[in-house]
């Protein structure tokens, strides 16, 4: 059988050959629906790759809390109230979390003999650096000792070491905070890209012991109170955030005056509740993009059934020929499938070659990331044979149905 | 004769009609078509118009039958069955001992395919192909293929005395080559049965005398058996028996051997 299959092959090749401009027509229809599936599948999976990466390092395991913003503005009897020291030390003594650092902070000029610089002094503590996926690049963190000091240290982003020390080694070096006079202890390596950074610049920032911040800098209620804006708590792991978010609000609530049936005046955000929305919402983005590959791909199906059907009564001699000499109805089934089929399969080549062109084109701009892994590939071209088995089946089947008689007398 | 015969037999007993069809025809031994009360009717605008009414005829193997009539006198309806391409309303059509009336689809394209050959009006050439691809076309259908399928082509290319043609395209030859090249598609696979549906209805004299030579030809020396379908007497005159068709039913039937010598 290989050789019939063979000449089956060669056969359509010819006929299609014989029309060139309809059957390059016809194949456009496949080329742009399989270059769409493969490049929505592409995207999709680029995205979803996006999302791995974006829940890599600590962000996964994380919880955040800030205090209530809107009910505080609205309303008279409860008003907006911030987080503090004492209550981030008892959640730091939780089980299961394996890091817990406040961040306090405010917009203060830094300054040198030579320049001065805008930056967002931060008042945090030893967690602070892994809590945030930040590493140490030279010199030393700041450690519990220096928030009990109120040690005038300061650790520097890279955006400041850059603007400030123009790229020189800063550790040693005396600074100005306001007016407040700090000493550089350490730098902090350049923030990692997490693909949904929107362009802010994650590395223009002073870190200094909170307890500083608060005593030299910010003053007032702040220091009464001890006041943190934030926390962000870490797990262990994903499984445990859950309990350590029911044992930070009931030490929140009494700390705060709340009993179990108030409504909080604080708010938790707990990364694993996101992560299941991230799912959604990839899952959601795919459907739409398959769906829309999956139209233009029947669109394409349509058309290859519009010309097999034109074909078929164009030569519906030649098959009432083929047929009085000795042609059976599969024989005949087959050369038009086999046509059919050998449109969607030199589109689906083609159309392939053309999704992968638009992405090494960088038309989708470095926004939008395509994985043109071989799974997808496979997925693209599979979808276009399906097409020529259903939409050219029709056709030839019909053919292979014709009367011979008829055929033969058909002008 | 053999029309006396088989007149009113059953249905059943195929293989009895043929020992005695076979026994009352003088040439040759077995017939190579036996039809029995054959009819078809079509319906045309409301009115039933009787395209065959009860034909019953023998051939026997070896035989160059003509069949004349004018249009509408049934002859092609009655090519047609003996093709295979038609099924009757009642009656069979027994063809070298096959049964084609009971045929399944599939055995019917086998039957077709390897017991007979088809000459038609208009050649019926594959335009794009050259003369040998258009002989071997029949060839393709054959099941277990046939390798040595370029070889037999040649061959039937040289039998019809256009062996060096066999890479012109069909627009490349004349009428008359065409129809040998057809004529050479409807040997390439060794054929029981030729059937010629107007020959040279598309033919100048002079070509369809060449033609028909062809034909008496492959009649003589390799004992073909021809049915040829035509309403032009002089046509007819190169058949050893000529049979004469209207309003469906056969009127005359006689044989003509001895002036076609």
């Amino acid at each position: 059988m290989a050789v019939p299959g063979l000449r089956l092959v060669f056969n359509a090749f010819g006929s299609l050959a014989e029309r060139p401009m309809r059957t390059l027509l016809t194949m456009l229809g496949i080329i742009i629906g399989v270059a769409a599936v493969y490049t929505m599948l592409a995207i999709g999976e680029g995205t979803q790759k996006k999302i791995l990466e974006s829940l890599d390092g600590t962000q996964a395991r994380s919880i955040t809390v800030f205090p209530n913003w809107t009910r505080g503005r609205s309303s008279q009897k409860r008003p907006y109230r911030r987080l503090n020291e004492a209550d981030l030390l008892e959640v730091r003594a939780l089980p299961g979390v394996e890091a817990a650092t406040g961040n306090l902070s405010r917009e203060y000029p830094v300054i040198t003999d030579a320049t001065d610089w805008s930056s967002d002094i931060r008042g945090t503590d030893q967690d602070y650096l892994f809590a945030n996926d930040f590493e140490l690049e030279a010199g030393r963190d700041i450690t519990e000792t220096d928030l009990a000091r109120k040690e005038t240290f300061a650790v520097l982003g890279q955006t400041v070491v850059k603007n400030v020390f123009g790229g020189q080694y800063p550790v040693g070096a005396k600074i100005k905070i306001s007016n407040v006079p700090f000493t550089v202890i350490g730098t902090v390596a350049k923030a990692p890209e997490t693909g949904w950074s929107n362009g802010r610049d994650r590395d223009n920032f002073v870190l200094v012991p909170r307890s500083t911040l608060r005593d030299r800098l910010v003053g007032g209620d702040y220091l009464v109170r001890n006041h943190v804006n934030q926390y962000r708590i870490i797990g262990e792991n994903q499984k445990v955030l859950d309990r350590i978010e029911e044992d930070l609000d009931a030490i929140l609530r009494r700390s705060r005056g709340l009993s179990a049936a108030d409504a909080p005046d604080f708010r938790v955000l707990n990364f694993s509740a996101n992560r299941q929305q991230y799912a959604e919402t990839q899952r959601t983005l795919s459907l739409l993009l398959a769906t829309m590959g999956i139209v233009s791909l029947v669109v394409g199906g349509v058309g290859v059934m519009n010309i097999m059907l034109v074909s078929v009564t164009e030569r519906t001699r030649e098959i009432g020929l083929r047929m009085s000499l000795g042609a059976r109805r599969s024989d005949i089934l087959s050369q038009f499938l086999t046509e059919a089929l050998l449109i969607c399969i030199l589109s689906g080549l083609i159309g392939l070659g053309v999704g992968y062109g638009v992405s090494t084109l960088g038309l989708g701009g470095d926004d939008i990331e395509m994985i043109f892994a071989p799974e997808i590939a496979i997925l693209a071209f599979g979808s276009a044979v399906l097409v020529g088995v259903v939409f050219g089946y029709l056709p030839a089947h019909s053919a292979s149905r014709l009367n011979p008689v008829e055929a033969l007398r058909h002008e | 004769m053999g029309k006396q015969v088989v007149q009113g037999a059953a249905r059943a007993g195929a293989q009895a009609r043929l020992a005695r069809a076979s026994a009352m025809t003088p040439t040759k031994t077995l017939p190579m078509i036996q039809t029995v009360d054959l009819s078809k009717s079509y319906s045309l605008g409301g009115s039933t118009v009787h395209a065959l009414d009860g034909v019953t005829l023998a051939v026997a193997a070896g035989e160059f039958v003509a069949v004349i009539g004018s249009s509408g006198s049934g002859k092609s309806t009655l090519m047609n069955m003996l093709g295979g391409l038609d099924q009757p309303d009642s009656g069979s059509v027994i063809i070298d001992g096959k049964n084609v009336g009971s045929l399944k689809p599939r055995d019917l394209a086998a039957y077709r395919g390897e017991t007979l050959g088809f000459v038609f009006q208009q050649f019926q050439l594959m335009p794009r192909r050259n003369a040998l691809a258009n002989v071997m076309l029949p060839l393709q259908y054959r099941r277990p293929g046939v390798p040595d399928g370029e070889a037999r082509a040649q061959a039937a290319l040289d039998a019809v005395g256009l062996g060096d043609r066999g890479h012109h395209k069909p627009t490349e030859l004349s009428g008359g080559q065409q129809q040998r090249v057809a004529i050479a598609r409807a040997l390439v696979g060794s054929p029981s049965l030729l059937l010629a549906d107007e020959p040279t209805g598309a033919l100048d004299s002079r070509t369809s005398a060449e033609i028909m030579d062809l034909l008496v030809t492959l009649n003589r020396n390799d004992g073909l058996t021809i049915v040829l379908i035509t309403h032009d007497l002089e046509v007819a005159d190169y058949a050893s028996r000529v049979i004469t068709m209207s309003d469906g039913k056969i009127i005359s039937d006689e044989p003509r051997s001895v002036e076609a010598a």
